[in-house]
């Protein structure tokens, strides 16, 4: 079965070595002559002015668990979608039953307003 | 030694290699990236055992999305890693001797001969498919957990919400259902304005108007 | 439909996951604050599945799900108890949550959730769905204790709860993994099967069953594995120690048996060594440091883990008698514990925790009966006869010492003796100490009913303790011959 992913992992390979073979090339042939000044922070030619990290508005991150329970959920549907035939109603069903439990969470998440930007 | 245990090895190395990096590396965008590194090379270590579909799982939901999320956190947060790793040189020691001693542990037990020869993994014809054989069983045999997964992620879904969505009353928001459901009366009031007014003598205006100044 | 007919012994189980699924729907349409009706549904369904265990109930063992699931005895003595305890642990916390705005749809959704996982996990007979069960639990108590989201000690206890409760999945799955690959199979008989009768790898074996006991101690939080237990007692709300502090101690005796006793009794040498070890720290550090502490609610989470070792000694016994009074030992627990932390509730008001000894000085003066019922609790936690837990204690005694561990006994006697220490301190600071403050109590009939229900079971079962006992003998036994 492996021999099906060779391609995958030639492809994974010419793409490491296009990927490091500049970066390679550059560092070891180019210049490198760094002073002070060069390797200051750059700011639009001012001293930096603060952290470039800030508080964070947790909105997002809510925003974005919810996204990856409903993509796992979808994660579970492709092994069930291509032996639907073979599992039958029982099959169907659980798939509907799991569905419908999710279903609830997202009602409830609508409702709650949460996938509301306010 | 043949090709794929070469890739195992090979995976592997990566893995460990990245998932050190992950706790050393000063910037913590760094130790997301390389938490992607392994998570993209164990990825390659379940390819090789024939487990595609998990494999491919991993890369679409660990380094899809649960990454990026990191990632997006991390760099937005002001946290100073610094701070937070004082104590890391100087329990570096202790932690050591313990990780090395389970290590150890590891390779005797694991290493073992009796183990070690017995475990080579199944080959599977090239028409072979993985996720079917999950498919098969999952949603038949493996029912019970199945379900008891979907209300995993159903609690998820209410501890985010219950713990990080607050109603703010600073923001003006726009409700739309109150939008579609408002009629003409409650907007436009019809005042009669009589358009001209009989005009009073001037004194008794001025009268009036002392009046009420006057209150 | 002949399928849904047979499976009538996870009916209860089904009914709870629709009601809560109803519970979440039903509450968003409640605006008012103090949630009655979510309330009163919430007490209803938990009671309606009460019924439905009694009703459904069939003698013998069930299994379901390719043997995923089992309802045996002791998982149906478990699930009644486990619900009557959420029930109890419900109705004293209402006011308190109340008060602090925490009585919330979610709250109850998730103690409802909760108490799925923990009756998913006293009827699971597979490594899988013990996990998920366990996570089920675990992940609606690291929510519940991070919901009160501006107290800064709450989310800090929370933070430590989740982090080390991963860590302790993460053993447990590893030293599943391992048993996997010794014995090819995540059944709990089909494991028992391959080590007795199979050729199994026993240091491989044993290399997976140290993850497994390591995990296990840091979920019952036994020495050494106890560092998340006084923190997130004290730093979760009062309401929330409460329900960590009951149902969950039934569910993870259940874990324990399943796992060690169902999966892995061949390994007993091996494991109840290691139980040995655990069961005599924890007694010393939980009943000795329990002493320096000031604060009440941590002072019960370093007593939750002196009685954690005992119950651990009940277990390494190895005998039906052990795990009997292991059992009872969990049960008996529960009720003090629902007690101990309920009298914490009901001294509080608004913006104020008496959750210090000093909350508790001169009590008699203020309320004769409440502190009459604080004595039986400690006498209870104490093991002063004729309380029940002098009976919890005692029978598991005896059981270690039937099985040969005379040294041990000697040891737990010695350190419950210590510990009648600073139990007794706060009978002392109850009846002869002068009140700090003066002000009324008032709490509400419910609960001041509850609390004397409560005190009584203490008293009558520790006077008439033989149904109980022979309850969980009797489940004990039941499930482990089969």
């Amino acid at each position: 079965m492996l021999e099906n992913y060779f391609p995958v992992l030639l492809f994974i390979g010419i793409a490491l070595v296009m990927g490091v073979v500049p970066l390679v090339l550059g560092m070891l042939v180019g210049p490198h002559r760094p002073d002070e000044k060069k390797l200051s922070p750059y700011e639009c030619g001012f001293e930096a002015f603060e952290d470039a990290r800030m508080k964070f508005d947790v909105r997002f991150y809510l925003v974005a668990i919810l996204f990856i329970l409903f993509d796992l959920e979808i994660a579970f549907l492709f092994p069930w979608a291509i032996v639907l035939k073979e599992i039958g109603t029982f099959g169907f069903v659980s798939m509907m039953i799991f569905l419908a439990i999710l279903v609830v969470g997202f009602v409830y998440e609508w409702m709650k307003g949460a996938l509301e930007w306010e | 030694m043949n090709f794929e245990t070469v890739l195992f090895y090979l995976f592997a190395a990566v893995t460990v290699f990245a998932a050190l990096r992950v706790i050393t590396a000063r910037n913590p965008l760094h130790a997301v990236l390389f938490l992607v590194l392994a998570f993209v090379s164990s990825a390659g270590i379940w390819m090789l055992l024939e487990a595609e579909f998990l494999a491919i799982a991993l890369v679409l939901v660990y380094v899809g999305a649960v990454m990026v999320l990191f990632l997006f956190v991390v760099m937005m947060l002001d946290i100073n890693i610094e701070q937070l790793r004082k104590g890391f040189w100087q329990w570096l020691p202790l932690g050591g001797l313990l990780a090395a001693l389970i290590g150890v542990q590891m390779v005797w037990v694991l290493g073992a001969d009796e183990i070690s020869a017995g475990t080579t993994a199944v080959k599977h014809a090239a028409d072979y498919s993985n996720t079917k054989e999950l498919g098969r069983l999952i949603y038949t045999d493996y029912v019970y957990p199945f379900e008891i997964a979907a209300v995993l992620l159903l609690v998820a879904m209410v501890a985010a919400i219950a713990l990080t969505l607050r109603k703010r009353r600073d923001t003006k928001r726009q409700d739309v259902n109150k939008q579609v459901k408002v009629r003409r009366e409650d907007r436009v009031r019809i005042v009669s304005v009589p358009s001209a007014r009989q005009v009073e003598s001037v004194q008794e205006a001025a009268a009036s108007n002392h009046g009420h100044t006057a209150d | 439909m002949n399928y849904l007919a047979s499976l009538s012994p996870i009916y209860a189980e089904m009914f709870l996951l629709v009601m809560v699924c109803a519970i979440l729907i039903v509450d968003l349409f409640i605006v008012n604050y103090t949630k009655t009706v979510t309330y009163l549904l919430t007490q209803t369904s938990l009671f309606c599945t009460v019924l439905i265990l009694l009703f459904t109930h069939q003698p013998g063992a069930a299994h379901l799900f390719n043997d995923m699931f089992v309802h045996d005895v002791m998982s149906y003595v478990l699930k009644v108890f486990i619900c009557l305890a959420v029930m109890a642990m419900l109705l004293y916390s209402r006011s308190y949550l109340l008060v602090r705005g925490l009585f919330t749809g979610e709250f109850l959704a998730l103690v409802m959730f909760a108490t799925l996982g923990m009756m998913v996990m006293t009827s699971a007979s597979n490594f899988l769905t013990l996990y998920l069960g366990l996570e089920l639990l675990a992940l609606s108590l690291y929510a519940m204790v991070a919901l009160q989201r501006d107290s800064a000690i709450a989310t800090e206890s929370a933070m430590k709860y989740f982090i080390l409760g991963a860590m302790a999945s993460g053993f447990l799955l590893y030293g599943m993994s391992m048993l996997y690959g010794a014995t090819g199979s995540l059944d709990i008989n089909r494991i028992a099967d391959v080590i007795q009768h199979g050729t199994p790898n026993k240091s491989l074996l044993v290399f997976g069953l140290v993850f497994i006991v390591a995990g296990l101690a840091f979920k019952l939080g036994a020495v050494p594995f106890h560092m998340w237990v006084p923190d997130v007692y004290h730093g979760a709300p009062t309401a929330v120690t409460m329900f960590i502090g009951t149902a969950p101690k039934l569910a993870a005796f259940a874990f324990v048996m399943r796992i060690l006793v169902e999966a892995l009794q061949p390994l007993m040498i091996h494991w109840s060594g290691m139980l040995m070890i655990l069961a005599v720290l924890s007694m010393a550090v939980g009943n000795i440091t329990a002493i320096a502490q000031t604060n009440l609610k941590r002072m019960f989470a370093y007593s939750t883990i002196a009685h954690m070792g005992f119950l651990l000694l009940g277990v390494l016994s190895g005998t039906i008698e052990g795990y009997g009074s292991a059992m009872f030992y969990a049960m008996v627990y529960v009720l003090m514990s629902l007690g101990g932390f309920g009298m914490i509730m009901l001294l509080s008001r608004e913006g104020f925790e008496a959750d210090t000894l000093n909350d508790f000085k001169g009590l008699n003066q203020r309320s004769p009966w409440l502190a009459f019922m604080m004595l039986l609790l400690m006498f209870s936690m104490a093991g002063v006869p004729p309380t029940v837990g002098f009976y919890a204690k005692f029978s598991v005694l005896n059981a270690a010492l039937d099985a040969g561990h005379l040294t041990l006994v000697v040891m737990a006697v010695l350190f419950s003796l210590i510990g009648a220490f600073y139990y007794l301190r706060i009978v002392k600071l109850m009846y002869f100490d002068a009140p700090e403050s003066h002000e009324k109590i008032y709490i509400q009939p419910d609960s001041s009913l509850l609390v004397s229900l409560n005190g009584m079971a203490i008293l009558l079962l520790g006077i008439f303790p033989n149904t109980l006992m022979s309850v969980c003998f009797v489940s004990v036994q039941q499930s482990l011959l089969q």
